[in-house]
């Protein structure tokens, strides 16, 4: 079996927008310098969390509408992509911090103490999945966590970090994207955010198929 | 394409500079001008191209791996589907 051909794509795609990260031209912007191109790591990586996050959520709901275990592999494998991706925009944003506030922690900072407690809610969530042997309760129980889950992250990620001061871009009077950002950043960042994203639905696609496999061999055995 | 060739010592101030002789007299500097385009980009300043080679070899091994993953997931699918087809044609 050889893989389908938007796979390829997205190889190519990516490897495109790491080279070009790297190698364009950016402008000299006071205190960010070169690390600006992290912004075509760090901002698509929670783009990316927040879209896998709402697939596994229309699939928790999906699953308490009509229960099949297929669709609980689905919302668990997209919340596992999704948290994969939200630690790293965490790592990234760590990264970014100690190059440019000076510290690789701050812990008045309420958009990085937000975003480490939404992971850990989501860790909650895989936490939670491990305590029950029966898989129809836990997939019941983990969607409904999932539901509880998700709708804290435009909360914690979005609407909190904007009522408080903060350094982090998108707080008052401090845009995180607008007609200041340069254009020559944009042309990698949007290639950028498509790739990761593609990525993600590739890494959901090889987990959910993984685990299907697994229950059928199950089945088969039973 | 040309690069800042390198500057031992150049800009630290050190009470007893004893490797910048060495250096220069070093034979390994010597046609450093006519040595290949990597050789001149990996030891220059422009350590951006290090970077991106470092980070592009992490990024196709991850490849590989995922690649190597999605075909042995196929391949167990495949096998499934089989057994499943033959299992069929018995009943």
């Amino acid at each position: 079996m050889s893989l389908k051909p938007w796979k390829y794509i997205v190889a190519v795609w990516l490897t495109v927008v790491i080279a070009a990260g790297f190698l364009i031209p950016i402008p000299e912007i006071d205190i960010l310098q070169e690390s600006a191109r992290n912004l075509f790591l760090h901002v698509p990586m929670w783009f990316t969390m927040a879209v896998c996050f709402a697939g596994g959520f229309i699939y928790s709901i999906k699953y308490l509408n009509n229960p099949d275990p297929a669709t609980d592999f689905k919302a668990e494998s997209l919340t596992q992509v999704g948290l994969l991706f939200g630690i790293c925009g965490l790592i990234t944003g760590s990264l970014w911090a100690r190059f440019t506030w000076g510290s690789w922690w701050t812990f008045a900072e309420p958009r990085m103490n937000l975003s480490a407690l939404a992971m850990m809610i989501y860790v909650a969530y895989f936490v939670l999945r491990t305590a029950f042997d029966n898989p129809e309760q836990r997939a019941k129980i983990a969607a409904v966590f999932n539901v509880f889950a998700a709708t804290t992250i435009p909360f914690l990620l979005y609407i909190i970090p904007r009522q408080l001061p903060s350094l982090h871009p998108g707080a008052e009077g401090n845009p995180a994207f607008s007609e200041i950002t340069a254009p020559e950043l944009r042309y990698v960042f949007y290639p950028a955010v498509v790739g990761f994203i593609a990525l993600s639905i590739w890494l959901y696609d090889i987990l959910y198929r993984y685990k299907k496999v697994k229950y059928q061999l199950e089945q088969q055995r039973a | 394409m040309t690069f800042l060739s390198i500057q031992a010592q150049e800009d630290t101030v050190a009470a007893v500079d004893t490797l910048s002789d060495s250096y220069e007299g070093w034979e390994g500097t010597a046609g450093f001008e006519d040595a290949s385009i990597f050789v001149q980009a990996a030891a220059s300043y422009d350590l951006i191209f290090i970077v991106l080679g470092v980070s592009l070899i992490i990024w196709f091994i991850l490849l590989f791996f995922i690649i190597r993953v999605d075909k042995k997931v196929g391949r167990l699918e495949d096998e499934i589907q089989q057994s499943q087809n033959s299992s069929s044609h018995e009943t």
